[in-house]
This record gives C-alpha cells, structure tokens and sequence, in this order.
C-alpha cells in the first residue's frame, strides 16, 4: 500500500539510510532490520513528523516495532 | 631526537585542498581573503573579511581519497556539521598520506586528539530557528552534533580508531596545545600513532560580530579584501577569520620503522605556559619564555633554528610582542619569520596544526612564503620575510601559537636529516 505517511517515512528512511532502495521500505520491516541504529530511528521519525506536520512526544512511539506500526500510529494524528 | 614522527598529513584552507596544492599556493602566495555579504542594518559596522572554503562539500573534498573510505565517509559523516565533514576529509587525507590505509597498526594503538572548542557556532546558529518554530522536529542528531566530541567519534568510527581520543582547548593555541598532547601519547607508549586534527572552527555571525565589535577583527570596509591583513605591517589593523581543518599524523620511531613508514618531520620539542591572565593581553615575557622553553626541550641553541612561523594574527598588540619575545631570543637577525595568517586568514582552533602542516611542507620544499602585505615592517630586527617567497634552508623550525586566556604554545619542528 501507498499513502502520504508511508511515502513520508519512505524518503525520511532514503536520507537517514542512503544505502537502502525505496521499494526495501515496506509496513512489515523494522527500521532495525534495514539496518537503522537507535539515533536513527529518531531521526527517521522526527523527519517525517516534520515532513506530516505532526507534534508527538518521543513517549507515544513506545509501542511502534516496525514500519507498518508507525505508519498507523501517524496516521491517527495526521491532521 | 626522541621525540615523534610526523608521518602524515592532511589540509583543506581556503586556498588549498590537500597538502601539496598548499605548498604551491604557500610558495605562490595565494591569498584566500573574501569578502562576505550581510545582512541587516549597518553593514558599515558589521565583519565582512573573511578567508572562507571555497565551495565546500564531504563528497568534493575527499574525491580524491581512496575506497572503501571514502564511501564509508559520506555514510558516516554526510550529514554531519560542515567542521565535523571538515575533520573527516582532512582526517583521510592524513591516513592516506601516512600509509595507515595499507598498514597493519591495530586500532587500540592509535589515539586522536582534535583541536578545539565551540567548533559549532554556525551550525547552532543554523538549527536555532527550528527549536523556535518547532522544538518537537530537531533534527535527532543535534544532541551528538551540539558537541565538539562528535569530531573524536565520527572519525574514529570511520577509521576503527580504539585507542585513547579526546577533544583539549587552549582558544588560538588550540593546534599547538593538541600536538603537545598527542606527543605524549606517543612518547609515554599510550599510542603508537596518533592523528592531530586541527578542527575547522566555524563561527557563527554573531561570534563574527563579537570578535568585531572587541577590535580584534580586521575591517576593510574601504581596503582591498586580500590587502586587509598586514602581519607585521604598520597598517596592520586585526586579524581576519580563516576557515580551515588539518591534520598531522605523530608516530613513534619505532613504529614507523616496523612498517617501512618515512618521516616528514620530527616534533622534537615543545612547551606550553599560561600568563595567569583571562585576557587578551599578551606578554612578551611569556611569550619568550615559552619559545626558550620548546628549545631547551629539542635539545637546541636558538641559533639553530631557521625559521619561525608565527601566530602573527595582524594584530597590532600581538604583533609588535610577538615581534619582541623573539628579538629577546633571537636577538637581531636570527630565524626567518613568516605568518601563514596573512595569506589563509587565522584558522582559530586548527590554526597550529594547519601552521605546522605549513612549516613541514615549507622544510621539505626549502622555502619560505611571503609576509602578506608586508610594505613598512613594525620595529627593527626579526629576518621577516618580505612579499615574495624565497628559497630556504629550514633544518630545524618553531611554530608558536598564542590564545587569549593566556596560553602560550611553541612547538619545535625537525627536517629528517638533521634527525
């Protein structure tokens, strides 16, 4: 599936990761599994709320352990 | 000589990328002075000279560095602060140049020491209205980024460094205070090897300003950008900012000998004094004493020495001391003096280790670059080199660094053959 969140963590991914290929990105990985350490998962996330215009604390991404769990998580505050 | 080898080295200046474009453009004269636009009111009032990088970016500074460094560069650091992408190009350089790419020296017995202190000025000054408009969405590195550490950590990372690493401070004799560290690393067997890097301090515009509004910076409102700076001139008026990084790679002797490695140079003394003065207020005294001291230290008379390359920032007070302290150990005559400051701007925290990569190259080449600007020499005595290079004999060689807070810094530099 394709959607604005999905294709804002996508190219957040692309910066922070410049070695992983778009179509790697998919709602079933992690962000570990391609390859992204714990400062930049941070990233990742920030960048895409930046890119969303989405203010969440750092608290609410508890339960996110991959993509497609972040991407719902945004999705609901997606203004 | 029991004192370290230089056996490496790396530069990036406003006029050069890497160290043998530096020694042409030393041996031409090529001045890196610009002029900057500003914004806002008063631009009468506002610093405008400045010796900037020319159009920099990692991927452009290490094209010619080999892989798979060079990819594993832009991963690690291609988003990295300019200062920090700065260290790293100037970093690879150096280990290139040293033969570590090629040489078995395990990681634990290498150490770095950078240079420096609020490298990041701009950069802060850069990210600062994201915290005002939204601090939710600061970029996630910035907590790293925010401190100088982060120059020790990323190019550690990139090089497997696993020895000892830190950042030392001592404002304009940063350079010099990390080459002093760094040797004795390698003297007390801490490190084998050990990478200097002189960090690209990269001032935001108000640290421009305040440096302006204190007297200290160079005008030129009305001059020529590149006739702005005079070391050692009567017009001398300031210093004006250069934006460089280097690196000087020190090994000891005997590791350098187990992998073939030859020297450069040899860092055969040093001494650091503070003043006990918070001020920028220099003293010729400590200034004399701290050169007598690096002597004493290689082993040598100062009628030894062949040239000095001086802090000489262009500024009339530290000039005209500076100008003093080494009459009071030279007498008239004596060394040649040259400051590199006059053609690449003052490099602030990396300015001693881009000075020594300078006096090295100068050694090797046998010459000594031009006193920018150089038309009515301040006082009498000192063997100032005028506006053109000319061909020397540099055996041995001292560089000296002054910061305010009163540090005084001079190192002694050795050409192999007299070694």
């Amino acid at each position: 599936m394709s959607d604005a969140v999905l294709t804002a963590i996508r190219s957040s991914v692309l910066v922070v990761l410049p070695e992983i290929e778009p179509e790697q990105v998919t709602e079933e990985v992690s962000l570990t599994d391609l390859g992204a350490n714990s400062i930049d998962r941070v990233d990742v996330v920030t960048m895409t709320m930046d890119t969303l215009g989405i203010s969440l604390s750092v608290t609410e991404f508890t339960d996110v352990h991959d993509i497609g769990s972040l991407a719902r998580l945004l999705r609901r505050h997606t203004p | 000589m029991s004192g370290p080898w230089i056996t490496g080295a790396g530069v990036l200046c406003a006029t050069a990328a890497g160290v043998e474009d530096f020694a042409r453009a030393l041996r031409a004269g090529t001045s890196g002075i610009g002029r900057r636009s500003v914004d806002g009111d008063h631009p009468e009032l506002r610093p405008l000279l400045s010796a900037d990088l020319p159009g920099f970016d990692l991927s452009g500074a290490t094209a010619d560095r080999e892989e798979p460094l060079r990819r594993a560069a832009a991963r690690d650091a291609g988003r990295s602060p300019r200062s920090v992408q700065a260290s790293v190009a100037v970093a690879l350089e150096g280990w290139e140049r040293a033969g570590l790419h090629r040489a078995g020296v395990p990681g634990e017995r290498i150490g770095i020491v950078v240079a420096g202190h609020n490298l990041g000025g701009r950069f802060a000054e850069e990210v600062r209205p994201r915290y005002l408009s939204s601090p939710v969405h600061l970029p996630a590195r910035y907590p790293l980024q925010f401190m100088d550490t982060d120059h020790v950590g990323t190019v550690s990372q990139l090089l497997g460094l696993t020895g000892e690493g830190y950042t030392v401070g001592g404002a304009s004799a940063s350079g010099n205070v990390a080459l002093i560290n760094a040797a004795r690393l390698v003297e007390s067997g801490a490190a084998d090897v050990c990478l200097v890097l002189g960090a690209l301090t990269d001032l935001s515009d108000m640290e421009r300003q305040a440096f302006y509004n204190l007297g200290a910076m160079a005008g030129g409102q009305a001059t020529e950008p590149e006739q702005a700076i005079r070391p050692f001139d009567a017009a001398h008026g300031g210093f004006v900012p250069g934006q460089g990084a280097a690196c000087l790679v020190l090994e000891s002797a005997a590791s350098a000998k187990r992998r073939g490695a030859a020297p450069w140079a040899g860092l055969e003394g040093y001494a650091m004094r503070l003043s006990g003065n918070g001020l920028a207020d220099p003293s010729a005294a400590d200034e004399a004493d701290v050169m007598s001291r690096a002597l004493r230290h290689a082993g040598l008379v100062p009628g030894r020495i062949d040239y000095v390359n001086a802090h000489g920032t262009g500024s009339p007070l530290g000039d005209e001391t500076e100008l003093t302290a080494l009459r009071a150990l030279f007498g008239h005559g004596g060394p040649w003096v040259n400051s590199t400051k006059g053609l690449i701007g003052h490099c602030l925290c990396a300015a001693g280790v881009v000075e020594a990569v300078a006096t090295v190259l100068q050694m090797r080449d046998g010459f000594v670059h031009a006193n920018a600007n150089l038309v009515t020499p301040i006082g009498t005595g000192g063997r100032l080199v005028g506006t053109r290079s000319q061909p020397a004999a540099i055996g041995h060689a001292m560089s000296n660094g002054f910061g305010f807070g009163g540090f005084n810094t001079s190192v002694v530099l050795g050409r192999p053959d007299t070694f």
